[in-house]
């Protein structure tokens, strides 16, 4: 049986799967079930080279990151210890980190920027959901991202502003009104009034007589 | 899934057939749809004919028959110097992000252009001028400049971090995954 190929071709990336028919799942000629290899070059960089795993480690890696990169949010993805990490580096570019699975192998660091990230997402897009590669990858639906990761990518210093304002105001102006005097309460005076009776009072309510 | 449970489909020119997913968008979602519309008529010479064609190309004739249709659905974005009140439906929604990502993948070149680093910055510095003063007059011609938010669109400091956003956001959803991952993206609540 043939070995199958495929390439995915971008401006400075390019992705290429080898693999075979799973014949157990049905497959026909020219579809990739089982993957036996494939190669990442960039433009001025070494070709990378593994297995499924690592692919899938890619994949698990990069479109969460560029999902995220989408809505603004900067943060690193793929544990220190995983196959691939993917990182916002200082220069604003991107740092992709591949470790290899053989004992005393340092990691590879590549510097991407945002034309090449574009380029691999593209690349993996393209392969992932290629009908002729019928491989079931993890599941890579994109979802709208929660408030809490979204005010990840406001400083932390801009986020909490209001709040120290709000309570550096409230705090001032408890202080200053603290420091007002209290007006002296004045009890007013208890004037001795003329207990007047019940008749008298009765008697004043009564119509006088007009004089004639 | 049985056959009477599944999504309707919009039948495209070229023959691919479209799921109608129910999209849903906020204030801020809408204001980003329609920038991101902006930004693509700033990047594409005739960008208004290039995209009405766009629509009649994935079989987009009946929720957009003409240009003033067209134009009046994106005339929901908040921000406009005309806005309507009508709001969008999911069906327009999910046409008009596959519209961005559609032109987004015809002008790939031109977005990879202006994220290539690696190309002399003199070169760069002059397409992203071009670019800005593009977006600037469109801004400045659409809409209501009374509003903070375009206010900052056009402030020099502010407006170019977001005018690199846009780019970047329309590199990423172009090409096949990125129809679900803008859409997402705008579903995103405010922060």
């Amino acid at each position: 049986m043939f070995n199958l190929s495929y390439r995915y071709d971008q401006t400075a990336a390019r992705l290429m799967v080898e693999g075979l028919p799973d014949i157990s799942a049905g497959h026909g000629q020219g579809v990739i079930g089982i993957l036996s290899s494939w190669k990442l070059q960039f433009v001025g960089s070494p070709e990378l080279e593994g297995k499924r795993e690592h692919l899938e480690a890619m994949l698990a890696t990069v479109l969460p990151y560029a999902r995220y990169r989408l809505s603004g949010v900067a943060r690193p993805f793929g544990e220190a210890d995983s196959a691939v990490s993917l990182a916002p580096a200082n220069n604003g570019g991107h740092q992709l980190e591949l470790r290899s699975s053989k004992p005393g192998v340092s990691p590879l660091t590549i510097a991407l920027d945002d034309a090449e990230l574009a380029d691999l997402v593209r690349c993996l897009d393209a392969m992932r959901l290629d009908p002729r590669v019928q491989i079931a990858w993890a599941d890579q639906s994109d979802r709208p991202l929660a408030r809490r990761e979204l005010a990840e990518r406001v400083p932390l210093m801009k986020r909490l502003a209001p709040s120290v304002l709000g309570g550096s105001v409230l705090l001032v102006v408890a202080l200053l009104s603290a420091l007002v005097p209290l007006p002296e309460s004045k009890q007013p005076k208890q004037e001795a009034a003329p207990i007047e009776s019940a008749e008298s009072s009765g008697s004043a309510a009564q119509p006088v007589p007009k004089a004639e | 899934m049985t056959e009477a449970s599944a999504p309707p489909v919009l039948s495209a020119a070229s023959g691919e057939s479209i799921a109608v997913v129910n999209t849903a968008l906020d204030r801020r979602g809408l204001e980003r749809l329609d920038l991101l519309l902006l930004t693509v008529e700033a990047l594409a010479i005739n960008g208004g004919e290039v995209m009405l064609w766009a629509t009649q190309q994935l079989g987009y004739e009946s929720l957009f028959p003409n240009r003033v249709e067209l134009w009046k659905r994106r005339c929901t974005n908040p921000l406009r110097r005309s806005t309507r009140r009508t709001a969008l439906t999911g069906e327009e929604i999910e046409a008009l992000i596959r519209v961005i990502c559609a032109m987004a993948d015809r002008l790939y070149p031109m977005l990879h252009q202006l994220l290539w680093s690696r190309e002399p910055s003199a070169l760069q510095d002059q397409r992203w001028g071009k670019f800005d003063q593009r977006l600037r007059d469109l801004i400045g011609e659409r809409m209501n400049l009374r509003r903070g938010s375009v206010q900052r669109l056009l402030e020099t400091e502010s407006s170019a971090p977001v005018q690199r956003q846009m780019v970047i956001t329309l590199a990423l959803a172009s090409g096949p995954g990125g129809v679900d991952r803008l859409r997402a993206s705008l579903q995103d609540p405010t922060p």
